[in-house]
Formats: structure tokens, sequence, C-alpha cells
């Protein structure tokens, strides 16, 4: 090359390589950030599960920035605040997460978010999203906290009527209730599910609700009363401590009468506490969320994605897979959002709003959740609700049944 | 012990709270401080005061029921449940205004506590302490069996924001003046109570209930005033606490909360209304000063993982309270006075 040539040459390289170093800043400023707060339990009673929900929900968050989020020039930024699971804590957390990240969404974990945040967040215009399934005490109108589940009671609602189709007959399907009184949580299921069975006598008929220690031990003689009572499945949505004590006492009484537990109390859970999952043989799990079993699912086949790409350090379970579904729901919302009112100037209100218009579909949770088709009449999709069951068989954790209709019930 | 020089000549000098200009400047610019705190701080800080401003009511009451009258009280949580339900159930049945509705809350729960004061009529230490427990499942299981149209049940109760004069008092910082007046008005009254001769009565039954009744003063009509007292100051505090959250539920007042009282004023220290401000003020500072570090050290120390350090400052937590306990068991209020007494005596021992 000539010297004038190589000197052009020279040139037009440091021109372009100018370009590209003021250009690289400008596209970054082009990005869009938004703050996203993470109530979490870190040192309180759910500090245990919380490191698979909570990493669960900000890989998903990372997943959609990277991917999702840069095509839109839009970033979450997120960050994770330890409330204890107290309500007292959440309320003097709030104002300073709001004033440093003037967050447009917020992942909540339980109760206390709610109660401490339920009565502001109108007033601040900032949606919460939980993970959970929703509580008839919170099933009021026009409400800021959204549940991507059904309440507890319409959950295992679903699960009754796939029982009785699946045992056939008219006669309603006998059904015991064990729970506690040790939080209004627990008594509100309760009273869920004997309100669904008070307005469907042909479909479900309460047996006994039995209110036990919220760790019991020993509750052979009330499973003896619901066994002498003739109930076909027992009902658990308290805790893992729960469902051995009632397996315990079902094993020692000599009877097969399955047991049904929730999401957070689910079998392979339950069946650790028991000392096996061959103990949980015949039982089932159901809630309307996707299923950690072992199968190829599209949520498996996202989360393995998430394992090898984003760096989930977290094993393949419910609480990972709830983490996950919180983060995915949330963010696909922000999204809709952004694709309906622009990346500029995005708020909490226009989130929310977009949320009771655009539906989530199952395709774009990855299957974690069912299809959500949110309305101002309840905090959770009222229509079109689908819970999946899961069972042991032959010792392994599989799906019974899918996208099975949960019916419709009355405010209790 | 009074600075050199200063010494009552009458009465009313001797039962003073305030003895020198200085203690009265002091006070002055204190009160000050407090009322321009939400100009100088930001939202998050004002709404850590309010929490203050909440427990300090609570916690006096605990005070001058454990501390002064020497009754174990692990039931305050539930009084002070009693207190945001009845403010629940008066602001949101019948309207009332929170004026009227914060003391009335106090009275229905001075009642609920007045209750578990005559047991400690006959029993007293480990075996009150079980009754007043007893208070928190009593409270627990009422709310959660009574029909639900009285007190929600296990729905819990919303309350409407307080107003006045049409303005609504629901953002931090109106909270928090509702608060700080309530607060100075029943830390006020404390000092009031304690050196009146119900406070002396409260003491002497505290060192010596028998010795106490020999010399004429009732024992069970004190013992269960120190409960009834007490469980007001809860009450109180709990109708503040409903105005604040506007949503009251069963389990914002368990036997935990209880608990965490208690350790508030043994770290401020046993006997003393300072002493219970200055525990409330220590272990809620802490409380939030690991709430505020946590999410910092997990963005800072990402390899740590946000579980390790939010654990850790967890048992920062506890071994902070454990290392006041082992270091200054009679609590920060005993070695005040000590480093104040040595300062006035100063360069003499004693």
């Amino acid at each position: 090359m000539s010297k004038p040539r190589a000197s052009r040459f020279a040139k037009l390289t440091t021109a372009i390589g100018l370009a590209c170093a003021f250009a690289a800043p400008g596209a970054a400023l082009a990005q869009t950030t938004y703050g996203v707060a993470l109530l979490s339990d870190y040192s309180g009673p759910y500090a245990d599960i919380m490191p698979l929900l909570g990493r669960g929900r900000e890989v998903a968050l990372d997943w959609w920035n990277a991917e999702v989020g840069a095509k839109l020039g839009v970033k979450l930024n997120y960050k994770n605040f330890d409330t204890r699971y107290d309500a007292a804590q959440t309320a003097s957390l709030w104002p300073g997460i709001k004033s440093e990240m003037k967050p447009i969404a917020v992942l909540g974990l339980g109760g206390p978010d709610v109660a401490a945040l339920g009565q502001r967040l109108p007033d601040d215009g900032i949606p919460l999203f939980m993970s959970t399934a929703g509580y008839g005490y919170a099933w009021k109108p026009d409400s800021w906290i959204v549940n991507p589940r059904p309440t507890y009671a319409h959950e295992h609602a679903g699960a009754f009527k796939w029982l009785k189709a699946k045992r056939g007959g008219t006669q309603p399907l006998k059904v015991g209730i064990i729970s506690s009184e040790a939080s209004p949580a627990y008594v509100d299921i309760a009273r869920g599910m004997e309100r669904y069975a008070k307005d469907n006598p042909t479909e479900v008929q309460v047996v006994e609700t039995i209110f036990t220690e919220v760790q019991p031990t020993d509750i052979s003689t009330q499973v003896r009363r619901l066994v002498r009572g003739g109930v076909e499945v027992i009902t658990i949505q308290t805790n893992t401590a729960a469902v051995v004590a009632t397996k315990r006492a079902l094993q020692a009484l000599g009877s097969k009468v399955p047991v049904i537990t929730s999401s957070h109390n689910g079998l392979p859970a339950s069946g650790k506490a028991a000392g096996g999952l061959d103990q949980m043989e015949g039982d089932y799990e159901a809630y309307g969320m996707g299923i950690a079993s072992d199968e190829d699912t599209p949520a498996r086949r996202f989360y393995e994605k998430l394992k090898a790409e984003y760096k989930l350090v977290a094993p393949w379970n419910v609480l990972t897979l709830m983490g996950m579904s919180q983060g995915l729901y949330t963010a696909r919302a922000i999204e809709h959002a952004i694709k309906q009112h622009g990346a500029q100037n995005l708020t909490g209100t226009k989130v929310r709003e977009t949320l009771y218009a655009v539906p989530v579909t199952t395709e774009e949770t990855f299957g974690t959740l069912p299809t959500l088709k949110f309305t101002k009449e309840a905090p959770f999709p009222v229509e079109g609700l689908k819970v999946n069951v899961a069972t042991i068989k032959g010792g392994k954790y599989v799906t019974a049944a899918t996208n099975v209709d949960t019916p419709a019930l009355k405010k209790w | 012990m009074d600075p050199a020089g200063v010494f009552a000549v009458r009465y009313s000098q001797d039962r003073a709270l305030l003895r020198t200009r200085k203690q009265w400047l002091a006070l002055a610019v204190f009160l000050i401080a407090l009322a321009v705190l939400p100009l100088a701080v930001g939202p998050r800080l004002i709404a850590v005061a309010n929490i203050m401003l909440i427990s300090a009511i609570v916690v006096v009451g605990l005070q001058i029921c454990t501390g002064y009258a020497g009754q174990v009280n692990l039931g305050q949580a539930a009084f002070m449940g009693v207190g945001a339900y009845t403010a629940a159930v008066l602001a949101e049945k019948t309207g009332m205004s929170f004026l009227l509705a914060i003391p009335l809350s106090g009275v229905a729960a001075a009642g609920f506590g007045f209750v578990f004061g005559l047991s400690a009529a006959r029993i007293k230490g480990f075996y009150l302490a079980l009754t007043t427990i007893a208070a928190q499942f009593v409270f627990h299981f009422a709310v959660l069996n009574l029909p639900g149209s009285w007190l929600g049940g296990s729905n819990g109760a919303t309350v409407p924001p307080a107003t006045l004069f049409g303005y609504r008092i629901a953002s931090d910082t109106s909270l928090y003046y509702l608060c700080l007046v309530s607060a100075v008005i029943m830390i006020c009254g404390a000092f009031g109570i304690v050196r009146s001769r119900y406070g002396r009565a409260f003491v002497a039954v505290r060192d010596d209930d028998v010795a106490a009744g020999i010399m004429g003063i009732n024992v069970v009509a004190t013992k269960a005033t120190a409960f009834l007292v007490g469980a007001f100051y809860a009450g109180v505090g709990g109708a503040l606490w409903a105005y604040m959250l506007r949503f009251v539920a069963v389990d914002q007042f368990t036997l935990f909360n209880s608990v965490f009282f208690i350790a508030m004023i043994i770290v401020g220290g046993m006997g003393s209304v300072t002493g219970a401000l200055i525990g409330v003020f220590v272990i809620r500072a802490i409380q939030e000063l690991i709430s505020t570090l946590g999410p910092e050290l997990a963005v800072i120390l990402p390899f740590l993982g946000g579980d390790i350090v939010f654990a850790t400052m967890n048992v920062f937590l506890g071994g902070t309270i454990a290392l006041f306990l082992i270091v200054e068991p009679k609590g920060l209020m005993h070695r005040w006075n000590i480093i104040k007494a040595g300062y006035r005596l100063w360069p003499f021992p004693y």
C-alpha cells in the first residue's frame, strides 16, 4: 500500500473508530431504565425458601432484559428489599423504595406486603405483583395487588371437580379439611372451601374442618373422625408438617384416603419431610401454575435455558418455578405497556391499565402460568381459570392432569 | 443526681422533672428538631420515625407495667391489637373522628388488659408471664372466631384514613405529626404517672408487694391498674398503627412482637421512661439499618449472594441485642446515668 493510500486508510479507520466510540454511549443513553422493587424475606420465616424463589424471579428479569428489553430499549433495574415478612418493616421501607427507585412495579411475597401496602398503592400508583394464589380477604374490586393464580379455595375446588369426575357417579365428593387457626390466611382458605361446598352440595360435601396446631405432631383422633365420616380426599393447604402428621395418622389407621396439597406444601417437599416420595404414593397436589415434574414441558425447557445461559443456580422445583412465573408475568405486563404507551414515561398506572387490557398468554410465560386475563372485578383472573394436578405414581412425581377447569366461587 | 449547686428548696422543685435551664433548653431544642424533622429528612426516615413513635407509645406503656410495677407482660402486642381493631371498627362502622377513636381504642385495650391485671393479683413471675401469653391467644382466637361482621375475622379490617377538617391524614408526613403529637402527650402522661402516688405505689409493689401491702398500698388494685395503664398505652399505639396501615389483621400483633417490646425495655433500661424511648430507638434503628444495608451489600458484594448477606444482617441484629444484655444488663439508661454522675462529680470518684 502506497503512503497516501495508507494515510487515507488510517484516517478512515480513525473516523470509523471515533464514530463508533461516540455512537456507543449514544446507544446506551437511548436505553430507558425503570425500577422494579422486589420485596423479599431473607431473614424472616421464609428465609429458607427465599433464595430459590428470589433467584427464579431475578433471573427471569435478567432474561427479559437481555432478550426482550434490549430490543425495546428498556432495562428493568431490580433491587431486593428485605421485609422480614413483617408488615411494619414493609411499611417503613416503602417510602424509601418509592423515592429511591421510583418503581413501576413491585414484586411481593406474602400477606404482610399486602397488609402494609394494600391501602397505599392506589395513591402511589404502583401495582404489586404477587406469586401466590389469592385470598378471600383480598378479593376486592379495583385492586392494585394482582395474583396470577385464583384463591387457594378456587384451586382445590377445581381439583375436587376433577377428582369427582375421575371417581364417577353423582354423589358429592366427601372432603375433609385440615387447617390451622395460627394464621388468618389458613382460616380464609378453609372458609372458602366450606363456602364452595355450601353453594354446591351436589359437587362437594365437607365432612369436617379440623383446626389443628400449626405444626401438629399427632392428629390420629381427628383423622379417625374424618375416615369414619367416609372422606374421599383430605385437603391440606397449611404446611408440610400438617401433611406429614395426616399421612402418619392415615398409615396408623390403615387408610388409603388420598391427601391433596398446594404448591407451598407440595408433594416433593412433603414427601421429603415424610421420609421419601414413596410415602406420598397416590396423593395429589393442585394449583394454577406449571408443575415442576421431570416431564419435558415448555416451563422446564425455559428453566434449562435460564440455567445454561443466565446462571440460574436453583434446582427445578415449585419454588423456583413460582419465582420464574412471577418475574415473567410482571415483565410481560411491562412489555405490553411499553408496546401500548411507548418506552418513554412509563408509569405504574400505565402498567396496571395495560394489564387489564391485554392478557398475558401462557406462551409468554413459557407455560409457567395459564393465560391471565385480569379484570377489575378481582385481583386474580376470574375467567378461564385452570389448575394442574400432580401425583406420585410408582414413586415418581408426575403430572396427573393439566388445564383442569376451575369452577366459579362466590365470595366468602 | 443534680448538678452541683442545684438543690430543691420547695416541694414543687423537688418533684420537677426538668431542674435547670440547660435541661429546658435541651428539651426545647429536641422538640423543635422533631417538629422540623420532615423538612430535613427523606420519606424513608419519616416512615421509620412513624414506626418508632408508635412503638415508643406501646413500649412506654409496657415500661409502666413491667419496668415500674414489676408485672411481667408478654401480651402487649395483643393489647395493641385490641386498640387497632377498636379504631378500625369505630372509624369504619361509625365514622367516628380519629380524635375520639384513638383514646377510645386505648380505653378498650385498657379494659382487656385490666382482666389480665386481675389475675396478677394471685400470681406473679413465671406464672404471670404465662397468663399474659394467654392474652395473645385469646385475642387471636377471638378475632378469628367472632362473627366476621364484627371484626372481619380472617379477612382483617380496613380503616379509612384519619381526616381533620377535610384534610386527609394519609401521607407519611401528616401521619408523622399525628404520631408525634400523640407520643408527646402519652410520654408526658407517663412521666406524670410514674412520679405520682400511683407511680410510687407501682415501684413499692414491684420491690416487695408484701411490704407494700403492710404499708397500706392496695396491692391488687395497684397491679390491676398497672396492666390497665400499660394496655391503654398499647391501645393508643394500636389505633395509630391502624390509621397508618389502614388495614389490620390478627397476624400483625403476635407474641413475637410482644417479645421484641420486652427486648426494647431491657436494652433501654427497666424502670425508666427515657430508657424505654432509648430502647425503641436503638432496636428500631438497628432493624432499619440492617434492612437498608442488606440490599446495598448484596449489590456491592454479589459473590456472597443475597441470602448470605441478609442472613448475616439478621444475625447481626440478634448479636447486638445479646451483646447489650451481656455488657449492660441494666440497660443503656443505667450506663448513661453512670456517665452523667461521673461527669458531675469529676474529678472526685464519688
